[in-house]
Order: structure tokens, then C-alpha cells, then sequence
């Protein structure tokens, strides 16, 4: 009997625990969404203030009416999207000849590519700047979608080589006998039996594009190519005797958005695929 | 053509992809006939163009975007290099004035041992935590998973690291708000924040008077005894506290860490805890003795990644003391510098030259970290 109820008050307590601990992890979402809700004054109360007394879409309306946010907002669209398109499609590629296809150097070139998950990005940053500068392309989105294409992301191809290593040998060599060529065998028959790794990928790509900030503060020189975190993060200004909470917190509502939305669609194959590679973010 | 800027980038991606269809071409091509001087037969020559072809975009962006590089800052490190000046050769001065001159250099140096000595353990004891909380096997697992990992989806963004710098606003952040709260209605909480100001302000003192190189503040700290009954965190004000703020972040952020460890834990064999709950063991006795050393190499291995995300953090110290220029220094991780330092006014040089310290330090950590590990990583038990 005595062991029963202390495994009950056990399980009691585990879950307050969790779920305490979950509340705790979400809350700056909540903080976030609650303030983008309130006045100037409520914000800035020196009182807690839980939920707004009336909810207020002001902010809102504010942010979406300034031709600045929406013109960040359509530049990190237009660059996310573009450098992740080729990005996809490169690291495909590049897994299939990793997986799929018998050749010589292989494993020392895949060797190489598992080393240069050792080099941090940032280490690159400088000489590349220069590079960069010499094509002429600092101020232009280049520097920032260009990379991508060369199957930026050894750790993205690991993944995908991973899952395309696990098709069976049978499937594309019918392929050849019936006259398929290599490309068509990619493109046509692994591709298609790869489609959630290729999501999970696309998801981590999209992530990061979407979050990066290093790259846009360095090539991104004008205001009129800021892409969403340097535009957000330049809301704040230290100089103003008040900050406006809520206009701030409305725009960084809309700026996590995306990513909320492709989180709850992708989180079953991106907390999967995070133990297999075991990268982070 | 190129004053739209998103003209320009559709064209140059085409142009791109175009460049890269050929190249893998050429490199397809090359290797085949290389193949075909080999003698090897009709079939493998093909495999052989296929498979370079295939592998060429990551084959020539190493050499555009990782070895040309690297190459390239390791001769600009020995330079001076200014854009839009010719660089000239300076031996080691760069190095030099690095090491023994930079005083930012030096802060970025201690921060980054700060939040390895003090922040990793933190964060990865709060990982382990809520992996061995989720591997109780209780109902809405996924629901709890998704809360743990959300913040590493979203910790990167600017966004969401403006709302922390709310949050952590000393005066009336809801951060300390709370703290205040509960330090009014319930004594033993009161002395607790309190004690625990105490010791992050004597840690961190210390760690600003190694960087300083004389410990007043130190002796401050400790002059000024135990904190007053209001006194709160001064999270993003004073540089007592600008660590911890990154700290916080860190820890918040260990959901990667927490699948590693989950999956870990669901690696040990079941009749493990099995056979010793027949003996007797409690389940604070099994984590212990089972659970703790086999989850060793998973602990190394988050300590090696953990310890050279410390070095590169960046989002989270530009968002919160981009404009404080008094009190960045105290927080600047080596990447952030290294920004800083290059392209605060162009220098190529002297940037290559912190980046190659960076790539080594990393080397080293990882090298220490790996010849450590035959000390007390456990493969298997007993």
C-alpha cells in the first residue's frame, strides 16, 4: 500500500516538474506575444502585468504599416528562399555521389568533408569578405545565397547520405538495366524515397537562413537590404528615454512566425535527425 | 540591370548554377579520363564521372570557399592588410599585438573561459536534467520534448533575443519583477537570491580582475558583505552581471544537448536497472552508479561541442550590449571580436591573424578534450 501512494505522489511530482519546467522554456514566446498585446504604459509598468487588460493590436498595426519592416520581411523571404532552393538541390547531389555511387577517392573526399564540420563558419569570414570584395558583390545579396550553392553544410549532407545509403541496391540497378542513366536514377527514383530527410533538411537550412545574422550585418550595407534580424534588431534604440515595447515586440512576433509554423509541421524529424548528427541548432 | 538588387542576385544564381553544371563537367570529365589511363573498365569509368560529377559542388566550394580562404588569411595574418590598401609584410606583429597587446583581445579570451568554466557545467547539468525528466516515459512526452527544444529553434533569432533583453531589464523586467515578488512574500527565497548575488558577484569580480589584471572590485564585492534585502540581479547593467545574462541564455538553449542525452539514456541496457533494482538499488543509487557512467562519452561529447559554441556565440552579445560600448568588452565571445576588430575599420590582417588563433585554440580544446577522455569516459561499465 505505502509503496503504491509513493509511486503516485512520485508521478505527481514528475509532472508538476515537467511541466513547470516546460512553462518556464516557452515563456519568453508568451512574454513576447503578451507585450506586442499591450499599451506603451502597461509595458513599461513597474507592476507585473500578466495579460493585457485590453488586448490592443495597435502594434500591429504600426509594424505592418511601415514600408521598412515590410521591405526586410521581403528580403529575408526572397534570400532565404533562394539560397535554400540551391543549397537543396547541391547537397542532394552531393549526398547521391556520397551513397549512391561507387567511385575512387570517395572515402577520402568524404573523409574531408566530415573534417571541415571541425572549422567554425566564422573562421572563414574574413578572407571570404575579401573575396567577396573583389567580385564586387559587398551590398548585394551574392555573398549571402551564392555559398549555398556550392552544398553548403557538411552536416545537412551527412544526414541526407545517411537516409539515401539505406535504400536498397536493387532499386536503381533495375534502373540501369531498363537504360536509366545516373541522373535520372537521382532525380526519379532516390530523390522521391527521400522525401522526409530532404524536409528535415530543408527545415534546418530554412532555420538557420532565416536566423542568421552575422552574414547580412558584414554584406548588407544599405538599410534597404536589411534582412529581419538586423531590421529588428536595430528597433531598439539605447537613445530613446522610453523603448516602444510593444511595436518592438510585435515586430519580432511576425519575425518568429515562419519559424513557429515550420517547427510544429517538421519537429518529429528535426528532434529524430538532431541525435543522428548530433549538430547543433 | 544591377540596380535591382534582387534582379542582380536571380541572375547570379543562374549564372552559378550554370558554373557548377560545368565544372562538374570538367571534373567528371577529367576523372574518367584519368580512369580510362588506369585501365579500369568501362562500367567504373562511368561510376568514376558520376560520381565526381555528382560530388563536384562540394569538390570546388571547398577549394572557392574553404581552402582558398584559409590560405589566403594565413598569408593576409603575416600582413597588414588594410581594404582597399596592398598589403605588406609585417613578420609577426599581428600575432604579436594579439597576444601580448589587445586588451578586447584578452576580455574575449576570459569571457570564453568564463562561460566554459561556470556556463557549460550549468547548462549541462540543466540538459541532463530534463532528459532524465523526459525519460520517465510519462504521457505527453512530445508535448514536453517540443517545449525543451523550441528554444534552440528560436535562441538564434534576433527576435526572440530582443524580447530576453526585456525580459532581463533590471528596473522593471519581469525577470526580476519576479524575483522581487517572491523575495517580499517569502523570507528563505529572499536570502537565497541573495546569497546566490553574492556568489555570482564575487565570481564574476574575480573574473573581471584576472582580465584587469588588479582585484578593487574584488575586494569591493567582498567589503560590501551580504546584499541588502532588495537588492536584485543587475542583468544587463553592470558588468558584474553581463555574463550571466549570456549564461541564462546558454542554459535555456540546451535543448540539443538534451536529445543527446536522451538518446544516451535510452542506449543502456534496460537489465541494468533491472538486475540492480533486484539488488535493492533505489533510483537515486541506479543514476548514479548505472545511468551517470555510461552517459560519460555523451557528457564528453557535449562538452567538446558546448566548449567551442562558447567560443563563437554572437546573436546573443549583439543583441544585448550592441550599444553599450562600456559593457560589451565584458561580454564579447573570441567570434564577436573578431567582427569587432575586422570590420570596425577593414582590417583583413589583423582579423586573419584572430581568426587563425581562433581555428587553433579550437584545435588545442579538442585535442586536450579528446586525450582527457581516456581518463574518465566510460564505454562500459566495470
Amino acid at each position: 500500500m505505502k509503496r503504491t501512494a509513493f509511486r503516485v505522489s512520485g508521478k505527481v511530482i514528475l509532472y508538476v516538474v515537467l511541466t513547470f519546467a516546460s512553462i518556464v522554456m516557452a515563456f519568453p514566446l508568451f512574454w513576447m506575444i503578451a507585450t506586442s498585446l499591450k499599451t506603451l504604459q502597461e509595458a513599461n509598468s513597474p507592476q507585473i502585468i500578466w495579460f493585457p487588460s485590453k488586448i490592443q493590436f495597435d502594434a500591429y498595426i504600426a509594424v505592418l504599416a511601415d514600408p521598412d519592416f515590410l521591405r526586410s520581411y521581403f528580403n529575408s523571404c526572397f534570400y532565404a528562399a533562394l539560397a535554400l532552393v540551391g543549397t537543396l538541390i547541391s547537397i542532394a547531389a552531393v549526398a547521391y555521389a556520397f551513397s549512391r555511387v561507387e567511385w575512387p577517392g570517395r572515402d577520402l573526399v568524404f573523409f574531408l568533408m566530415l573534417s571541415t564540420m571541425m572549422i567554425p563558419a566564422q573562421a572563414l569570414i574574413v578572407p571570404q569578405y575579401v573575396f567577396f570584395h573583389r567580385l564586387g558583390w559587398i551590398g548585394s545579396f551574392n555573398p549571402l545565397v551564392i555559398p549555398g550553392y556550392f552544398a553548403g553544410g557538411a552536416a545537412m549532407v551527412f544526414l541526407l547520405r545517411q537516409s539515401m545509403a539505406q535504400i536498397p541496391k536493387e532499386m536503381d540497378e533495375s534502373a540501369f538495366v531498363d537504360g536509366a542513366n545516373h541522373l535520372q536514377i537521382w532525380w526519379e527514383i532516390v530523390l522521391p524515397l527521400v522525401k522526409a530527410p530532404l524536409a528535415t533538411v530543408a527545415t534546418f537550412l530554412f532555420i538557420g537562413y532565416w536566423n542568421n545574422l552575422l552574414g547580412p550585418l558584414i554584406y548588407t550595407q544599405s538599410s534597404k537590404m536589411y534582412t529581419l534580424p538586423v531590421y529588428v534588431a536595430q528597433l531598439l534604440n539605447i537613445n530613446n528615454p522610453t523603448q516602444p515595447w510593444p511595436t518592438i515586440m510585435a515586430a519580432a512576433v511576425l519575425t518568429t512566425v515562419p519559424l513557429m509554423v515550420v517547427f510544429f509541421f517538421a519537429q518529429r524529424y528535426i528532434l529524430e535527425s538532431v541525435v543522428i548528427t548530433g549538430l547543433k541548432g | 540591370m544591377t540596380e535591382n538588387p534582387y534582379y542582380y542576385t536571380l541572375i547570379m544564381a543562374c549564372a552559378t548554377v550554370g558554373f557548377i553544371i560545368l565544372s562538374s563537367l570538367l571534373l567528371g570529365g577529367l576523372a574518367r579520363l584519368i580512369a580510362k589511363l588506369f585501365g579500369l573498365t568501362k562500367v567504373k569509368q562511368d561510376n568514376t564521372f558520376a560520381g565526381y560529377f555528382f560530388a563536384a559542388p562540394w569538390i570546388v566550394g571547398f577549394l572557392i570557399f574553404v581552402v582558398a580562404p584559409m590560405l589566403a588569411s594565413l598569408y593576409w595574418s603575416f600582413t597588414n592588410y588594410r581594404i582597399p590598401n596592398a598589403p605588406e609584410w609585417l613578420w609577426f606583429q599581428n600575432y604579436t599585438r594579439l597576444i601580448l597587446e589587445d586588451k578586447e583581445f584578452r576580455s574575449s579570451l576570459v569571457n570564453t573561459l568564463f562561460l566554459t568554466v561556470i556556463g557549460l557545467p550549468l547548462q549541462i547539468s540543466f540538459a541532463l536534467f530534463l532528459a532524465v525528466l523526459l525519460n520517465q516515459k510519462t504521457r505527453g512526452e512530445r508535448v514536453f520534448r517540443m517545449s525543451f527544444y523550441l528554444p534552440v529553434i528560436l535562441g538564434f533569432n534576433a527576435a526572440v533575443l530582443l524580447c530576453w533583453r526585456l525580459m532581463l531589464n533590471a528596473g522593471n523586467g519581469i525577470i526580476n519583477q519576479i524575483i522581487r515578488a517572491l523575495s517580499n512574500g517569502f523570507l528563505p527565497f529572499s536570502y537565497l537570491n541573495r546569497a546566490i548575488i553574492f556568489i555570482v558577484e564575487l565570481v564574476n569580480a574575480f573574473f573581471l580582475g584576472i582580465n584587469n589584471q588588479n582585484f578593487i572590485l574584488l575586494n569591493k564585492v567582498w567589503e560590501a558583505g551580504f546584499p541588502a534585502a532588495n537588492r536584485v540581479p543587475m542583468w544587463v547593467q553592470t558588468p558584474l552581471w553581463s555574463k550571466m545574462s549570456v549564461i541564462i541564455l546558454m542554459v535555456w538553449g540546451c535543448g540539443s544537448m538534451m536529445l543527446i542525452f536522451l538518446a544516451g539514456l535510452n542506449n543502456i541496457p534496460k537489465e541494468l536497472h533491472e538486475a540492480a533494482e533486484v539488488d535493492g538499488a533505489g533510483s537515486w543509487m541506479r543514476f548514479w552508479k548505472i545511468s551517470l557512467p555510461l552517459l560519460t562519452p555523451y557528457i564528453f561529447y557535449n562538452t567538446v561541442v558546448g566548449m567551442i559554441a562558447a567560443l563563437q556565440i554572437f546573436e546573443p552579445i549583439y543583441v544585448l550590449y550592441r550599444d553599450n560600448a562600456t559593457l560589451a568588452p565584458t561580454a564579447y565571445s573570441m567570434v564577436y571580436y573578431l567582427w569587432r576588430a575586422t570590420f570596425r575599420f577593414n582590417e583583413i590582417g589583423y582579423g586573419s591573424a584572430i581568426s587563425w588563433v581562433v581555428l587553433v585554440l579550437i584545435l588545442i580544446v579538442t585535442i586536450i578534450q579528446f586525450r582527457l577522455q581516456k581518463r574518465w569516459v566510460q564505454y562500459e561499465l566495470y
